[in-house]
């Protein structure tokens, strides 16, 4: 039992740090404005934050690997219109619907970054840009520049409806989460992913196959993406032709702050989770406290510097304040199980995501 | 230090390096070195394996370093280059190994960069600029035109622009490290035309270069170098080539004995038949047999580090076979190689062998688990025993869950190795299997490497330490320029006698 506990607490370590400003600050907002902790509100900032979660999911995956997406928003409202689309044609019933735009995120995101990306080794850069740039053009000749109104009542039971007093977004949420953590410890494919991102030669000399992982990775980006789209549809009752230029950089920020490396190979969606939480928190409490919720942007921009800083200092491995700690001065001790003989590949780091 | 005093009727010598000591860490890398250039207009070849000192000598040489303890003098005066800038200014000029340009930049812009474009009223005078970029190119008796894209160029026009760009200093003494190792016979041809013109001039060459015959050819004068001491200096008419390579290899130490002398059990597993890849090999031939260590020495870019790269699916070939059991092998991707039982340890650990953020047990199990379905879960009891035995089985200090990155470098290359013994293959290829790691690993993994290959696996080592290759194979093949010059039993190995013929010269 004793054993359970310490090896849980063990695997907090890459994310320790983003953990504890999220309870620090989930703290501060309650103590200053007691409205903040009612279950409601709790809620509130939980679904508010669902797309945002989704997207920085598989954005996870794609940071992991040691890639980079910004069409994410861009495919999240061309689903949003294709399931629009079909609803207003009556092409499909309303679940077949939502899950054939999450298909279509899926082949979106596959066929025009992972293929560019894995196959022609362009720049993920490059081809993440160009069609982010050309599905926004798609979206506004497809619709007209017009919104589609959905009264599907399947469609706007995934983003508003509740049950048990839950809102559904939120059960939406704890799946995807539970998916990916599950491919992320469990599964080969999550192994590829993190030895892909970690050493390309190294993981192609040894059979991985490096080409496919990406594919699927971007397909697993897009496939969010998709479902971020019909939540988004379900929520506003209609499909708006307008890319939130926004999304996919702040889901980029999610998933720094929760300690993934932007240059691959180490991370975790645990840390992404918290790294979502610590944005929504922000968002709402501020809002409660009558702070310009401008000022969120401000703090993430200097929790995300400092989060990469100390990642860098702290060798992407040792999470933020192993890092800054470093950074001042401070040794931590070596971990015992660690020989540690290399100069270069300090003993004080570790990422804990290795599954025990 | 005037010129006069530099002039042939002087004492004192152009250039001389004495007492020269360097350590790195606990390494001695130059012991009491020394190099004396007598007087200009001579090629001066420095000489010395892997390892004997050249670099760390050329590095001090050229600023890049400081010695710990010894003397630059340079006619007679005392010098200390605080930076490459400060040799420069000294008139010593190195061209190293890998060209160093600015590919999309023009050959003028390459020559003259830095504060050495020439500016007029309007900004650079490109005219201005071009002549004199011809200028010193003509010096070299290369007729380019200064505006041709650098990346444009032959490899070895590419090494001429940046001789030009070290003459367009005012150079005195130029250093080229191994300026032939890329370049074709015909191409090296015109780079010994240009030494020589330069050598009219006045100019002094200090030429590095494993190529024995070469050397021979061009140099005037020599100084060998063997664990960071000056073993021999004189002039080329001193030497012979089996006299250099004597000084350059040192003692021999006896062959170690090896227990249970096996050289395989006679059965081919893998052949291969007239193999040709564009530009590194040409129709080689080898033969590996069950249980056998074979053994490819050269140079580097002699084709050898090429031939396991086809085998491994990384290099098309572009003509021969390649048998596996007597079956042969059409693969493009390691995979494919990996399904045929063919690993392989690549040559650079940290980039290619492991994934460094990844723990020991997932390194271990990525080569035999290339095969199972990416949406099962590999943590099914019997790969994390099998990479628990293989772990043990190598003796890697480290915890399964360890990061690799943690590892020393030996324990490293461990687990680079350890991937292929999880689910022995039929042909283990190994590129600089013991790089990088210190000497007790290596006699480790040398030994490690003896036990599978007698549990039946076959070897293929290529390796640019020859006594490596003496301690470990049962059968040495000498690679020179793409083709396959020797092939020598271990019992008539010699460390001597492989570098001379991976130097390139004949055995008559």
């Amino acid at each position: 039992m004793k054993r359970a506990v310490s090896d849980i607490f063990a695997s907090t370590r890459p994310f320790r740090t983003v953990l504890a400003i999220v309870v620090l600050l989930f703290a501060l907002f309650a103590v200053w404005q007691p409205g903040f902790r009612t279950i409601l509100n709790v809620q509130n900032v939980l679904a508010s934050i669902s797309i945002l979660w989704i997207v920085a999911m598989g954005m996870t995956f794609v940071l992991v690997s040691g890639g980079f997406d910004l069409s994410v928003g861009a495919i999240a409202a061309l689903c949003g219109i294709f399931l629009g689309k079909v609803l207003e044609a009556h092409l499909l019933p309303g679940p077949v619907a939502v899950a054939a735009t999450i298909i279509v995120g899926a082949i979106l995101g596959g066929v025009l970054n992972g293929l560019f990306v894995a196959v022609f080794r362009l720049s993920v850069f490059v081809v993440t840009l160009a069609s982010m740039t050309a599905l926004t053009g798609i979206v506004l000749i497809w619709t007209n520049t017009q919104s589609i109104y959905v009264t599907n009542p399947v469609v706007n039971q995934i983003s508003i409806s509740r049950l048990l007093g839950v809102q559904t977004p939120i059960y939406i949420m704890i799946v995807v989460f539970a998916i990916f953590l599950y491919v992320q410890r469990r599964t080969y494919f999550g192994r590829d992913i993190y030895a892909t991102g970690g050493s390309y030669t190294a993981a192609r000399l040894s059979g991985v196959r490096t080409e496919r992982t990406l594919i699927m990775v971007y397909a697993v980006a897009g496939a969010c993406a998709g479902l971020a789209g019909a939540i988004a549809v379900g929520r506003v009752g209609a499909a708006v032709p307008q890319v939130d230029p926004g999304l996919a950089l702040q889901a980029v920020a999610a998933v720094l702050i929760g300690g993934t490396a932007l240059t691959g190979g180490a991370g975790s969606v645990v840390g992404t989770a918290f790294g979502c939480l610590f944005i929504g928190i922000l968002q709402n409490g501020l809002n409660m406290v009558g702070v310009a919720s401008s000022w969120q942007y401000v703090v993430t921009g200097i929790i995300l510097l400092a989060s990469v800083l100390g990642g860098r200092v702290g060798g992407h491995r040792g999470g933020m304040l192993t890092g800054l700690k470093r950074a001042l001065g401070f040794r931590s001790p070596p971990p015992a199980d660690s020989c540690a003989v290399e100069p270069a590949a300090d003993a004080a780091s570790g990422r804990g995501e290795s599954d025990r | 230090m005037s010129l006069e005093s530099t002039g042939p009727h002087s004492v004192a010598p152009l250039l001389s390096l004495t007492g020269l000591h360097k350590w790195f860490g606990g390494v001695h890398a130059l012991c009491d070195a020394r190099m004396v250039l007598q007087k200009t207009g001579v090629v001066h070849a420095l000489m010395g394996q892997n390892g004997s000192g050249k670099s760390t000598m050329l590095n001090i040489l050229s600023g890049q370093m400081r010695p710990d303890e010894g003397v630059i003098a340079m006619g007679g005066s005392r010098m200390t280059f605080r930076s490459p800038l400060d040799a420069l200014a000294h008139g010593i000029s190195m061209v190293s190994q890998e060209t160093a340009l600015a590919e999309d930049l023009s050959i003028a812009e390459n020559i003259l960069l830095g504060h050495r474009l020439i500016r007029g009223k309007m900004g650079i005078d490109w005219g201005a600029t071009r002549d004199r970029a011809r200028e010193v190119l003509t010096q070299v008796g290369a007729d380019y035109d200064p505006a041709w894209i650098v990346r444009s160029l032959r490899p070895d026009q590419k090494q001429m622009v940046e001789i030009a760009r070290a003459l367009s200093t005012d150079v005195r003494i130029l250093v080229l490290d191994e300026p032939t190792s890329s370049l074709t016979d015909e191409e090296t041809k015109g780079l010994f035309a240009a030494i020589r013109r330069l050598k009219e001039q006045g100019v002094c060459i200090i030429y590095v270069s494993h190529r024995l015959p070469e050397v021979f050819e061009i140099s005037d004068e020599m100084t060998v170098l063997r664990d960071g001491v000056t073993v021999a200096e004189g002039h080329k008419g001193d030497f012979s080539p089996r006299s250099l390579v004597a000084a350059m290899v040192g003692t021999e130490k006896p062959l170690p004995l090896r227990e249970g002398q096996t050289c395989g059990s006679g059965i081919p597993v893998l052949q291969i038949r007239h193999l040709s890849v564009e530009g590194s090999v040409s129709d080689v031939d080898l033969e590996v047999c069950e249980g056998e260590i074979v053994g490819l020495g050269g140079l580097l870019g002699s084709g050898r580090r090429e031939v396991l790269e086809a085998i491994y699916g990384l290099r098309r070939p572009s003509a021969g076979t390649i048998l596996l059991s007597g079956k042969p092998l059409k693969n493009d991707n390691p995979l494919v190689a990996i399904k045929h039982g063919i690993g392989f340890v690549p040559p650079d650990r940290k980039t290619q062998g492991v994934v460094l953020p990844m723990s020991v047990k997932d390194n271990l199990a990525m080569a035999a688990t290339s095969e199972r379905q990416r949406l099962s879960s590999p943590r099914n009891g019997t790969i994390e025993e099998e990479c628990r035995a293989t772990s043990k089985l190598l003796a890697i200090k480290a915890e399964l869950d360890a990061e690799v990155m943690t590892l020393s470098g030996g324990n490293q290359q461990k687990v680079a190795l350890g991937k292929w013994l999880l689910r022995p293959p039929k042909v283990l290829l190994l590129d600089e299997p013991t790089r990088g790691v210190d000497v007790s690993a290596k006699g480790e993994i040398h030994r490690h490497l003896r036990d599978a290959a007698s549990r039946g696996i076959a070897m293929l080592v290529s390796s640019s330490e020859y006594d490596e290759l003496c301690d470990l194979c049962d059968r040495i093949v000498i690679f020179f320029r793409g083709c396959v010059v020797a092939t020598i039993p271990r019992d008539e190995a010699t460390e001597t006698r492989l570098a001379a013929l991976g130097g390139g010269t004949k055995e008559g």
